[in-house]
């Protein structure tokens, strides 16, 4: 723990995806593993940091492959692949 | 179909090892991972689970051969969907690579729970993975084994005709002996030691020409089979390698 942060795909949006990840990580140990909070604190941070990666990851296509994706491990069934007949 | 599982005790408590798993890249193992991304954040506030989406941009060289299948990309992406659950204190991430999904699929779940032995100290750690692999993967092993026997007939080929070459001019070069020896037949008793002689080493240079000639057609043959063979190991040892490295591209979490 403690060492460099990791970027972003998007250079133009490490800084503000830095700045939520402290955050969480702080909310993560101090409160969450705690049992303290289950309310995302970081909300601002987080709008910010998603709007800039989303856009980017709109521009260089790499959002239809994460669709394609999640539609066999979708977020609401924990990215449990669903249907292993495909094909 | 299976591919393989593991398990690891991690020395450290499990709050520990959960906190440093989202602060994990980049470390000085993992260089391929560039990059890590939240897609995706929820606590579900009936379970009290905390569950992720990430992007995890891995750079590795893609072997030359290979990219005319995959478009020369060197950045391969996988998606992540972590699960954290407080209260049972496990983490489970489930990864899928999304560059060449098409090839195949490699879907790896971990799994971080306290240790049996001592749940308040150590973490297991239980990874297993399962691949996938489509038509078009299939496609590029009979193109692999094409080219290979399409080599091994060239160098077969070569080989055939390299020793006809050298068997037409010992074939020439005996004649010219046996001339010899019938010329000089007829001479005097006296030169026919010189003859014998001379004749002697002709055979004896034909027959350790032929004897090399035959070590050396036998020596690339052995080599044309074992390239041919070599190559065509290591061509799937790496398609496989590369394929299951590039798609999982973080692979070996540990």
């Amino acid at each position: 723990m403690g060492n460099a942060m990791s970027q972003s795909v998007a250079p133009e949006c490490t800084e503000l995806k830095n700045k939520y990840d402290s955050c969480f990580n702080s909310w993560y140990t101090d409160k969450f593993l705690q049992g303290k909070s289950l309310q995302n604190e970081c909300e601002g941070l987080w709008d910010d940091y998603r709007e800039c990666l989303e856009a980017y990851l709109i521009k260089k296509g790499i959002k239809p492959m994460v669709d394609e994706t999640a539609k066999d491990a979708p977020f609401e069934e924990k990215g449990e692949l669903q249907s292993k007949e495909k094909k | 179909m299976k591919l393989f599982s593991s398990q690891h005790d991690f020395q450290y408590p499990w709050a520990s090892v959960t906190a440093a798993n989202w602060v994990k890249y980049p470390n000085e193992v993992s260089t391929h991972v560039v990059a890590v991304d939240v897609l995706r954040r929820e606590v579900d506030h009936t379970t009290g689970m905390l569950i992720t989406e990430r992007l995890i941009t891995c750079e590795q060289p893609i072997p030359q051969w290979l990219r005319c299948f995959v478009g020369g990309q060197n950045r391969s992406y996988v998606r992540e969907v972590s699960t954290v659950d407080p209260s049972a204190r496990t983490l489970t991430m489930r990864s899928c690579n999304l560059t060449m999904s098409n090839l195949l699929k490699v879907y790896e779940t971990c799994v971080y729970k306290p240790s049996e032995s001592d749940p308040d100290n150590q973490t297991t750690f239980y990874q297993s993975a399962e691949i996938t692999a489509y038509a078009t993967f299939k496609r590029i092993c009979d193109k692999i084994e094409d080219w290979s026997v399409e080599r091994f007939d060239q160098n077969a080929k070569k080989g055939k005709i390299g020793f006809e070459s050298v068997l037409k001019l010992l074939d020439e070069k005996l004649d010219i002996g046996n001339k010899f020896i019938d010329e000089v037949s007829g001479k005097t008793v006296g030169v026919i030691h010189d003859v014998s002689d001379k004749t002697v080493d002709v055979i004896n240079e034909v027959s350790d020409k032929t004897v090399d000639v035959l070590h050396e057609v036998s020596d690339k043959t052995v080599v044309a089979i074992s390239d041919v063979s070599v190559k065509t190991v290591g061509v799937l040892g790496h398609l496989t390698q590369g394929l299951v490295s590039i798609s999982s591209g973080i692979f070996g979490r540990g």
